[in-house]
């Protein structure tokens, strides 16, 4: 038998994944030989080494995935993986959402005084999982990094599992997510019986054959698929699960799950979709995905609207921002165009089918639009973990938006964060959520998908009333007079001033990531 | 020689008996069986199709699912003691204290 011939460039688009899974063993290591023994020490031992650990893996993870942006595109390890700019910039953007959740963490366990080192380890090897399914070409190497992930998140969701709560909400994400995973499997396999291999590149040149041979388990197949990935972003009708998870997980845990999980299922989406995509009938892809972007924007931002628990807001407008980005994906695979060229200024499309130009743009709002949301969630669900406290969370009042009235007058810079935060989210200029807006939105006019826009930015603007609100308390309401004053965390302003100072410097300026941006549009074979 | 269909219908079954029980059943434990013979329906259906192709690559899937399988079903159980500990039951109906 001959061995593969795999040199040490085939490990290059696995490295930040490397780092990650390395840093997660330090960490475990570091758990047993430098903690002292709870039974012979203080019952309570300082663990201050940890975050730090995680940080410096995290950030060097995020260098060489920011060196990797500028390697050409190439498969891997036999086609089994593809190193290409688009899946650098995914693993950049979760190295983003790690290191800003691992700050937040740092704060919330020593106030829960909860640190154990599993905790820093279990978020690295989820991360780990995030950045290689973003390099995944095989199917099979998709769905373990979604259990890689998955199983990590489920752990760290009931990580305080003495309470109802995190047990509850880790027992409905692992039911859900084992569900969403077997009916992916189940999809893959029947895609193996259609067309012999599990491989994307060599799936899609015998996708014709196998629909002209055997349609209906190839549209089952890729439609399964879909479900499969659709409950990993939360889309309507798949998001159920989402604000009980998101409510009771741990919530240094939910801004993980709403960052970095959501972006790594959506470039998995985008890069099989894409690679099988061609062969099939494209309206039915448009419209299918149409579909779901309209269902997820109107009905995540119209169940969000009643909510009095900040952090359930969160969960549901983390569903909306789920639409907005699969509006982008929609736009991908738009046949006919705009009739008369581009709205916005963009080059004017001949014959149907999106230029590989405009297809590149769109590659390229969706990941923007990632990053725009990670940096604004993931510092909103900073502001609510900084404001809970233990007491209340069984009574289920630790979120209540009652806990941000005159928040200005208590803790002045929160309150200027969490505006920021909550304006990205809204969509308000000059912030990052508004550019992530803007060129979704101009993707989708260049695709043809005006209607589709217009429903969009309305239902944005039905947003920034849930978002506004929060601002409104802050603000306009006078504290409570009983009202404990929260107590200051470090690390977790640490984190808060970073991803304001990010939401606020990519939205003025996001010109300062555009050559990554311009770069990370390209995907491997498309 | 038992025609391939066959494998392929008998995994389709398990396949729906598992997405119905997930839906239906009431006990945390049942519901966590379901989901397993649904990954195991999705194996017989890569040994079947690897068969019929004279392929290996499909038996190679099938222990990369069974691995993951088993990881899955370590936490879920983690989760499904938590749960017990915490309320005394792993009855579905006893786990709903978020309200919407």
């Amino acid at each position: 038998m001959t061995l593969p011939d795999v040199t040490f460039a085939d490990f290059h688009p696995i490295l930040p994944a490397l780092i990650l899974m390395l840093g997660g063993a330090v960490l475990l290591f570091a758990e047993v030989f430098l903690t002292p023994s709870a039974h012979h020490g203080p019952a309570h031992v300082s663990r201050a080494h940890q975050p730090i650990i995680a940080l410096v893996f995290t950030a060097a993870a995020a260098l060489v995935s920011g060196w990797l942006m500028f390697q050409p595109a190439r498969a891997v390890f036999l086609g089994f993986a593809v190193l290409d700019p688009f899946s650098a910039f995914l693993s950049l953007t979760v190295c983003v959402g790690l290191g800003l959740s691992v700050l937040i963490a740092a704060g919330f366990l020593r106030h829960r005084k909860a640190e154990r080192g599993e905790f820093y380890a279990l978020m690295l090897f989820g991360a780990a999982g995030m950045s290689l399914l973003g390099v995944s070409n095989e199917l099979v190497v998709l769905f373990i990094n979604i259990e890689v992930l998955s199983v990590s998140t489920y752990a760290l969701a009931a990580y305080l599992r003495r309470g109802p709560r995190p047990a509850e909400a880790a027992f409905k994400y692992f039911i859900l997510g084992a569900f969403s995973s077997a009916v992916l499997l189940y999809g893959i396999s029947l895609l193996y019986g259609a067309t012999g291999t599990t491989q994307l590149s060599a799936m899609a040149p015998q996708m014709s054959a196998a629909l002209a041979k055997t349609q209906g388990l190839v549209y089952l197949g890729l439609g399964l698929l879909l479900g499969g990935l659709a409950f990993k972003v939360a889309a309507v009708p798949f998001h159920m699960w989402t604000p009980d998870v998101y409510e009771g997980a741990p919530t240094p845990v939910t801004a993980l799950m709403s960052a970095g999980v959501k972006a790594a299922a959506f470039a998995a989406l985008v890069r099989v979709f894409l690679a099988l995509g061609h062969n099939l009938d494209s309206h039915l892809l448009a419209t299918l995905f149409a579909f779901l972007a309209l269902a997820t924007m109107v009905i995540g931002n119209l169940l969000a609207i009643p909510q009095r628990n900040v952090k359930r807001m969160l969960a549901y407008s983390s569903i909306a921002h789920a639409g907005y980005v699969l509006l982008g994906v929609a736009s991908l695979f738009v046949s006919g165009g705009a009739p008369t060229g581009g709205v916005l200024g963009a080059t004017p499309l001949a014959t149907g089918g999106l230029t590989a130009a405009l297809r590149q743009d769109a590659v390229r709002g969706i990941l923007f639009y990632l990053l725009a949301y990670t940096v604004s969630a993931v510092g909103a669900f900073g502001v609510v973990s900084a404001l809970e406290r233990r007491e209340e969370e069984d009574r289920g009042t630790a979120w209540d938006l009652d806990r941000f009235a005159g928040l200005v007058h208590r803790r002045p810079w929160w309150a200027v964060a969490m505006t920021a935060f909550m304006l990205s989210l809204g969509g308000i200029p000059p912030l990052v959520g508004f550019m992530g807006k803007l060129l979704i939105f101009k993707s989708a006019v260049d695709a043809g998908l005006v209607w589709l826009a217009v429903v969009g930015i309305l239902a944005s603007a039905a947003g920034a009333y849930y978002y506004l609100r929060v601002v409104v308390y802050m603000f306009m309401r006078p504290a409570p007079e009983t009202g404990v004053l929260p107590e200051r965390h470090g690390w977790t302003e640490a984190a808060l001033l970073l991803s304001t100072a990010a939401v606020v410097v990519l939205g003025i300026a996001p010109g300062l990531i555009s050559s990554w941006l311009s770069q990370a549009g390209k995907l491997f074979g498309q | 020689m038992v025609p391939i269909t066959h494998y392929l219908v008998l995994a389709a079954v398990l396949f729906m008996i598992g997405m119905f029980g997930v839906m239906v059943r009431r006990n945390a434990l049942v519901v966590f069986m379901c989901v397993e013979l649904m990954l195991n329906a999705a194996n017989l259906t890569f040994l079947a199709f690897a068969r019929q192709r004279g392929d290996d690559l499909g038996h190679v899937n099938a222990f990369f699912v069974i691995a993951v399988a088993a990881a899955e079903a370590a936490i879920g159980l983690a989760v499904v003691i938590a749960i017990f500990r915490s309320r005394g039951s792993v009855q579905i109906q006893d786990i709903r204290t978020m309200k919407h």
